[in-house]
């Protein structure tokens, strides 16, 4: 067996690389002092997939939007019963899950975990719809996305997004429309599926009580070499510029809800995903809880306890969000800009570098305590190209100079946006 | 792996908890003050969690205790109330990594209990009341949280269920009481309600993690045994046998989806057994991905996306809710009220019996893999006057049979039907 270690000094945890025959990679950690284990099995593709082509195909194809996530929920069915059928003749908690960059297919279990991977493996790699079955589910993701309709939070933050971007398809829910998904037929899912589920774009990252060989063996069981083919994405142009700087939309809700958001410069993968964690150190020192225009801000009466700020950052974006509820948005708009601009002036100040980078270090170390979250953070590190565990040393080697460097560079009014839900 | 609780009382009405397993790298510190839920009190008991957050005697600021808080490697910590059956739960919860994991070799865990405990214990008073800024911040703070109810509709409709469901009883009451009250209260009365609780409170505190928890049962203890207290003793609140009759209530609202949720009465479940058996009814019944409630109304009948059953085993009911077309309300209504027939005559498969007990017992197994899924199980034992493992609840529920689930079944009786819907008036209701 071709195992390679992965090990953090640190922590002395570790785990386990592993490149099966069929093209798949795996990540494994077993974890045999916890009851559970917990298994993703991801494909790169999310609701911003929306024109592409395989080296095969001649001409790109742009498919409706939601096709991603109306993918995920067609896969749990074959032509013998539903995968949820399976699951519950092993007791594991199944789910899925689509995002913008990337898809989804998990499990949970404490028991009969052997028969559980190889359910995992299989209903994924063998996709069955038919016009029927496919018709089946517009009711159904009707439904979910009306749910999101009526979802404040929900709202607040597309409509930020569809402020900030101008192009990228980030900017479109995720569920996509019910007009959009109404023009989603079987042919176009097998275009999609063809072209992302290749197993050689895929990832298995499981955690937690199991042996690595089951999960090896359930794979030569089940899943055949993918011919090796090249996807192309097309990505739109993004310019820099933002596309509006407010927007706002009544709903029922009992106090304004505002996301806030500042559009940075993407680099490749990797350098988002690995930004995304000099963000939170950032994001704590200018609007955490022990900030002094937190304080300011709660003191004032503008902000309340649902505060929060995020880095939100995916394959070709990037972008500093801050949310919470104001009677006055558009104050905190003004006095977060002020603030950053003071910042920039002055430089960050060192007792606050300090204090933020331990509070974001203990925060990761205590993520990889549960099975579920190594699971999740071992997939995306291998989607983002880099180990897990770099995480831990980029927090600890952080300099102060880089941090200045990175807000001086990517926070810019010019380049942020708000977005408000007001009570109708 | 066994993560049995020991428990022992610190000094009058006041317990540690503590569940240690080497496989974390944290420890989680819950202190819990048990009130029986009252309607003269509730909203100023409520306020006070948001008032100890904010700084102590001994930290008499709030960005410096923010800022020690960083320092602990970014402790959580976390104020709010809960609600469990009758009672009102003031909870206070400090969360950090386990002294090993440093990068320094620093001592946490120590210096969060003598930080969770001077919260608790000793605080930040003026003249012997509040101090009058924080007062109005976090008074103000609760009065819109009481209002931002509305903004998520699922769990709205369900509140506004239960409100029409426990009218006249304690269950009523809502966590954070009335925003009339909110409005009203000063900070003296506010101070009262703190040292009400303090005083009359049953205090449960719980220790979980790896660490060695001695050092901070210590400082509880110390700091406790100094109060002059007079606790409650715990009482199982009575619950209502079954539906006198079947009340349907309407409130209208901009929303795009309608909320349809129903309230059942399943009466007092007095024995352990009587309690799983009526949690594995609810979850065969709409709990999972293969209950019947999921394959119908979802599956079948593509009427929502979501229809779920949970059981409330301290009030006696089960909710059933669903998010629907308004146009097809009647028909989800029938097939949810068909389906729990079906449960009730037996009309499942000995397959679908053994999948929920399955399912059911698998998730037990998960549930001593996070802090918080022990601390949500544990605390749940000690407000039912039970000290049960996960462990144990999975073999009891593994040996019932069919005739017990059909028996828990057949004590349903619907009581509640409640619908949010749009404004736009009858536009689809004559179907």
């Amino acid at each position: 067996m071709n195992l390679t270690e992965i090990r953090s000094q640190r922590l002395g945890d570790r785990y386990y690389r592993y490149q099966h025959s069929s093209g798949l990679t795996m990540l494994l950690c077993p974890k045999p002092e916890f009851s559970s284990a917990y298994a993703l099995f991801g494909a790169e593709v999310g609701s911003i997939d929306t024109t592409f082509k395989t080296s095969k195909d001649g001409d790109f194809v742009t498919v409706p939007a939601g096709i991603a996530h109306y993918l995920e929920h067609k896969l749990f069915e074959s032509e013998d019963g539903d995968a949820f059928a399976r699951y519950a003749k092993t007791g594991a908690s199944a789910n899925a899950y689509t995002s913008f960059d990337k898809t989804c297919y998990l499990f949970s279990c404490s028991e009969n975990f052997k028969e559980s991977i190889e359910i995992l493996l299989d209903f994924v790699t063998h996709p069955y719809f038919t016009e029927e079955t496919v018709r089946k589910e517009q009711g159904i993701i009707g439904q979910e996305i009306k749910m999101y309709d009526d979802n404040p939070d929900w709202r607040v933050l597309f409509n930020l997004l569809e402020a900030l971007y101008q192009n990228n398809p980030v900017r479109v829910d995720i569920a996509g429309t019910v007009e959009s998904i109404a023009q989603i037929d079987a042919d176009l899912l097998y275009r999609c599926y063809n072209t992302f589920y290749n197993l050689n774009n895929m990832v298995l990252a499981v955690a937690g009580n199991f042996e690595i060989d089951t999960v090896i063996e359930a794979a030569d069981r089940i899943l055949k070499p993918a011919e090796n083919l090249s996807i192309e994405a097309k990505v739109p142009d993004e310019p820099r510029e933002v596309g509006e700087h407010r927007v706002e939309i009544k709903l029922p809700v009992a106090m304004p809800m505002f996301n806030i958001g500042f559009k940075e410069l993407p680099g490749s993968k990797r350098e988002n995903a690995l930004g995304q964690v000099l963000d939170e150190i950032l994001l704590e020192i200018i609007a955490g809880e022990a900030s002094p225009l937190y304080r300011r801000l709660y003191d004032a009466g503008l902000i309340n306890s649902t505060f929060g700020t995020e880095s939100f950052t995916g394959r070709d974006y990037c972008a500093a969000l801050f949310s919470g509820e104001s009677r006055d948005p558009d104050r905190v708009y003004e006095e977060l800009c002020a603030e950053i601009e003071r910042i920039q002036r002055e430089g960050v100040d060192a007792a606050a570098f300090a204090r933020c980078k331990k509070a974001i270090y203990g925060r990761y170390i205590r993520m990889l305590s549960y099975v579920d979250d190594i699971a999740s953070a071992m997939l995306q590190a291998h989607f983002s190209n880099f180990e897990l565990y770099e995480l831990l040393d980029v927090i600890a080697d952080c300099e102060i100079e880089t941090l200045n460097a990175r807000l001086r560079d990517n926070f810019a009014r010019e380049y942020s946006a708000l977005s408000v839900v007001a009570p109708a | 792996m066994s993560n049995k609780m020991v428990r022992r009382q610190l000094c009058d009405g006041v317990y540690w908890n503590a569940i240690t397993d080497a496989k974390f790298k944290a420890n989680r510190i819950s202190c819990n003050l048990i009130l029986p839920l009252d309607a003269e009190t509730v909203t100023d008991t409520a306020v006070v969690p948001f008032l100890l957050r904010r700084r102590f005697r001994d930290c008499p600021d709030f960005t410096r205790l923010n800022e020690r808080l960083c320092e602990l490697y970014g402790a959580s910590l976390d104020a709010d109330v809960r609600k469990h059956g009758a009672y009102q739960i003031l909870n206070l919860s400090i969360q950090t990594l386990d002294d090993r994991y440093t990068m320094d070799g620093e001592l946490l865990t120590n210096k969060c209990a003598e930080l969770a405990a001077g919260l608790l214990l000793d605080p930040y008073f003026v003249d012997g009341v509040f101090d009058e800024q924080d007062f109005e911040l976090e008074r103000r703070s609760l009065v819109d949280t009481i209002e931002s109810e509305i903004n998520d509709k699922r769990s709205y409709a369900i509140s506004r269920c239960q409100s029409v469901l426990f009218e006249g009883e304690p269950f009523a009451i809502k966590k954070y009481g009335t925003k009339e009250r909110a409005e009203a209260m000063t900070r003296q009365s506010a101070t009262e309600a703190y040292h009400r609780a303090v005083r009359d409170a049953a205090v449960e505190i719980l220790f979980i993690g790896c660490g060695d928890g001695e050092g901070a049962a210590k400082i509880f203890a110390d700091r406790f045994s100094r109060l002059k207290r007079s606790p409650i003793a715990h009482r199982e609140a009575s619950t209502k046998a079954k539906a006198e009759r079947v009340t349907e209530k309407t409130d209208r609202m901009d929303v795009s989806q309608s909320k349809l949720v129903m309230g059942f009465r399943i009466g007092e479940l007095e024995s352990q057994e009587e309690k799983n058996a009526a949690k594995l009814m609810a979850a065969l019944y709409g709990g999972t991905p293969f209950s019947r409630l999921f394959l119908n109304v979802r599956e079948k009948y593509s009427l929502c996306y979501y229809c779920a059953a949970r059981l409330d085993k301290a009030t006696g009911t089960m909710l059933v809710d669903s998010g629907v077309e308004a146009a097809n309300k009647q028909k989800a209504q029938d097939e949810i009220l068909n389906q729990l027939d079906v449960v009730r005559n037996g009309e499942f498969t000995d397959e679908e019996l053994d999948n929920t007990i399955l399912a059911l017992t698998s998730a037990l197994g998960s549930v001593t893999d996070t802090l918080g899924g022990m601390e949500g199980w544990y605390l749940d034992q000690i407000l039912s006057g039970s000290s049960q493992s996960p462990e144990e609840n999975a073999r009891q529920i593994s040996s019932l049979t069919r005739e017990q689930v059909m028996e828990a079944a057949g004590k349903v009786t619907l009581d509640t039907v409640y619908f949010l819907t749009s404004r736009e008036e009858n536009a689809h209701e004559s179907n």
